[in-house]
């Protein structure tokens, strides 16, 4: 068994909540106690409460912020995100999606695609997600009919063009009656492809790939190891490799994972090293092989997502930069475009970026910065900034 | 990797980020399950050097003396630092009101001792066992949660948390919760429990305890409650499925004594584990909601 981890982009009148309720309810994951609880009489079950875990969210029926659902088949184990749909809270959305596997993007077959569901093609372009299913929900509304789906699909293909996005399906559904949430529905023949439970129980989840370079970022360093997770390829004893940004070669001594002194380890395991020699090094280096190193400037391009409420990205203010575990002062000294949140489209604004903007942007850090493209290496290839005031975290940015 | 694996692996990350971030970490024990599994994965974490997190223990003084002696145990083996703050000292120096009723549960109270505690020692993260699918409101908190002044959690303004790059960056008067094992479901805990061999308070398995029946619930016969005339005490066949206080703790009727008979009981167990067991949660719709506003794990 595995862990797979989706999340469901939508509000509550896409029928997200019902969609997660129905997946839950068909794969026996809701206890009786709780069932009850949502449920104000034997046959009215409000399937909203089951995610919607603020007082304010119930009163108000909609999702606020991030909420964390699981349920296990006998294939894998589900984190399900549950993540508000409204544009105000596209940062929520983001959080949420950093860490998931597939995206679900929901859309109303009667109202079709709006601003929200663009909004939610943008955080899926911009965390370059590699499994996107659009699930064209409320089809019972619609008849069922196949045109719609079609149209639909049509419009959605063309509007993300300019995305470049990876692997999309499109699943017609009604999470109401259960049409193709977790089993084929018998009232759109036309359709050939599976649920979409089948889908995720199908689906690749994220492989740290161990043909990647190695990558081994410092996290901690005791009396006698330097402990960190390798995000990347894989490290044996007697490796010679280089700490970055020193530019040293070492020779891996000894490599414990658990409690065992092991010979190999691969990417997504967390180890604890030992280094011929007196060299020292601190959280925040980086390993890699004497080939394939990581690119390592002062002067970076970001692609970012400002995520601050109170305060826009101002030009030239101290912030703090980290990727991975490495962290430094910068300034982001231009902005070079930012993107239209309906078009898609490139645009020059060079005075700020407000909340939920999508923009790139040029930036100085203080200490030289170790990093990989976030399409080939993500761990090394991403990170975020923080207010040098508030300690807030206020954009989320991946490098091309 | 399999499920285990992968959220083992996630816990042992957020305890090495919590030890590289922050100046006076603590890990919070309460002698359940959970927090027992979080003392095992912060010793796996920085082996074979030793867990740098000391161990609290916030005391109700309603505890279940096995939970005392195997958290006295527990300590003694892995050599840790062990903190202990009475909620009963708490009451005196604060002149708060002692609770009333049949069952009188300090657990609200335990917020006052905690805070008090973080103030006292100067501690900027505390990790405790907390796990999403544990209730509605954890469900939506964050692996590392800031707590403001006064230590109130705020859930409609919480910072992005992006990818595994957790903030533990914070300001004067503020503190972070840490929760490791945000991601596990009380089988996957079990299951831990079950791999790595860990022991546990014989609470948890099946014995003989004297109870009444309340709200169709089994509660233990203590110093702590009222029992009145018009209650039928019973000798029964009993486990714990979470360990709190004794006075909002109720047990379930089994059998299990080992570790299988208990996974399998709960594999199959038609009630969630907080609805099984937990007084506290029941008091109304947003109940974890407000004590948490408060300061509450």
């Amino acid at each position: 068994m595995d862990i797979l981890r989706f999340i469901t982009a939508g509000s509550v009148d896409d029928g997200k909540s019902t969609l997660i309720g129905r997946m839950l309810y068909d794969t026996n994951n809701i206890k009786d106690d709780i069932l009850e609880s949502i449920s104000a009489t034997a046959d009215d079950v409000n399937l909203a409460y089951l995610t919607d875990g603020l007082r304010s969210e119930r009163q108000q029926g909609i999702t606020i912020d991030v909420a964390y659902k699981y349920f296990t088949t006998a294939k894998r184990k589900y984190i399900i995100t549950d993540a508000p749909g409204h544009f105000q809270y596209t940062k929520n959305l983001v959080t949420g999606a950093s860490s998931a596997d597939v995206i679900i993007i929901l859309i109303d077959a009667v109202n079709g695609i709006t601003s929200q569901t663009k909004r939610h093609l943008l955080v899926a372009s911009f965390l370059k997600m590699k499994h996107i299913v659009v699930a064209i929900n409320k089809m019972d509304l619609m008849a069922y009919d196949e045109s719609v789906f079609t149209a639909i699909k049509t419009k959605f293909l063309a509007l993300s063009n300019n995305l470049q996005l990876a692997g999309v399906t499109f699943i017609p559904m009604s999470a109401l009656s259960g049409d193709n949430v977790t089993f084929h529905s018998t009232e759109m023949n036309w359709y050939q492809g599976g649920s979409l439970l089948k889908y995720l129980e199908d689906c690749e989840s994220t492989i740290l790939a161990h043909s990647n370079p190695m990558r081994l970022p410092i996290q901690y360093v005791d009396d006698c190891y330097y402990l960190g997770k390798l995000v990347a390829g894989q490290i044996k004893a007697g490796d010679r490799v280089v700490a970055h940004p020193q530019g040293y070669e070492l020779t891996i001594e000894k490599i414990i994972s658990g409690y065992e002194t092991v010979e190999e380890v691969h990417a997504g395991q967390n180890i604890q090293i030992t280094f011929t020699g007196n060299l020292k090094l601190e959280r925040g280096n980086v390993l890699s092989p004497l080939q394939n190193k990581p690119s390592m400037s002062n002067e970076l391009v970001i692609d970012m997502c400002w995520l601050d409420v109170q305060n826009p990205l101002l030009l030239n203010a101290n912030y703090i930069l980290r990727i991975n575990t490495a962290t430094t002062t910068c300034k982001v000294t231009e902005i070079l475009h930012k993107i239209d949140n309906e078009s898609f489209g490139k645009y020059q604004d060079n005075k700020q970026v407000n909340v939920n903007e999508f923009a790139t942007v040029k930036v100085t850090t203080t200490n030289n910065m170790v990093f990989d493209s976030y399409k080939t290496l993500a761990a090394t290839g991403r990170g975020i900034l923080m207010d040098s005031i508030t300690s807030n975290t206020v954009a989320a940015f991946t490098i091309q | 990797m399999d499920h285990i694996d992968q959220l083992e692996a996630e816990a042992i990350y957020i305890l090495r980020e919590t030890a590289a971030q922050f100046k006076k970490p603590v890990l919070l024990f309460s002698g359940g399950k959970d927090s027992t599994v979080l003392i095992y994965l912060s010793i796996k974490a920085f082996y074979p050097a030793k867990s740098i997190f000391p161990v609290m223990h916030v005391d109700t003084g309603h505890n279940f003396i096995e939970a005392l002696e195997f958290r006295d145990q527990l300590v003694e083996r892995f050599g840790l630092k062990l903190i202990v703050r009475k909620v009963s000292d708490t009451i005196i120096n604060k002149g708060l009101v002692e609770p009333q009723g049949k069952f009188p549960s300090r657990n609200a109270l335990q917020s006052h001792t905690l805070l008090d505690a973080i103030q006292e020692f100067g501690f900027d993260a505390c990790i405790g066992g907390g796990r999403r699918d544990e209730e509605k409101a954890r469900a939506k908190e964050r692996i590392f949660s800031i707590r403001e002044n006064g230590g109130g959690w705020q859930p409609y303004s919480q910072r992005p948390e992006l990818w595994d790059l957790y903030n533990g960056r914070i300001n004067e008067g503020q503190n972070i919760r840490v929760f490791p094992i945000s991601n596990w479901s009380e089988l996957d805990v079990w299951n831990y429990i079950r791999r790595e061999k860990i022991e546990l308070p014989s609470l948890y398995f099946s014995h003989n305890r004297k109870c009444i029946r309340y709200n169709n619930r089994l509660i233990a016969v203590s110093n702590y409650m009222i029992a009145e005339d018009t209650d039928d005490i019973i000798d029964t066949h009993v486990r714990y499925r979470t360990v709190g206080d004794m006075t909002c703790t109720a047990a379930v009727a089994s059998t299990a004594i080992t570790i299988d008979e208990v996974i399998n009981e709960i594999a199959n167990s038609p009630i969630s584990e907080r609805g099984e067991t937990r007084m506290d949660d029941n008091i109304s719709d947003a109940g974890m909601e407000d004590r948490k506003l408060k300061g509450y794990f």
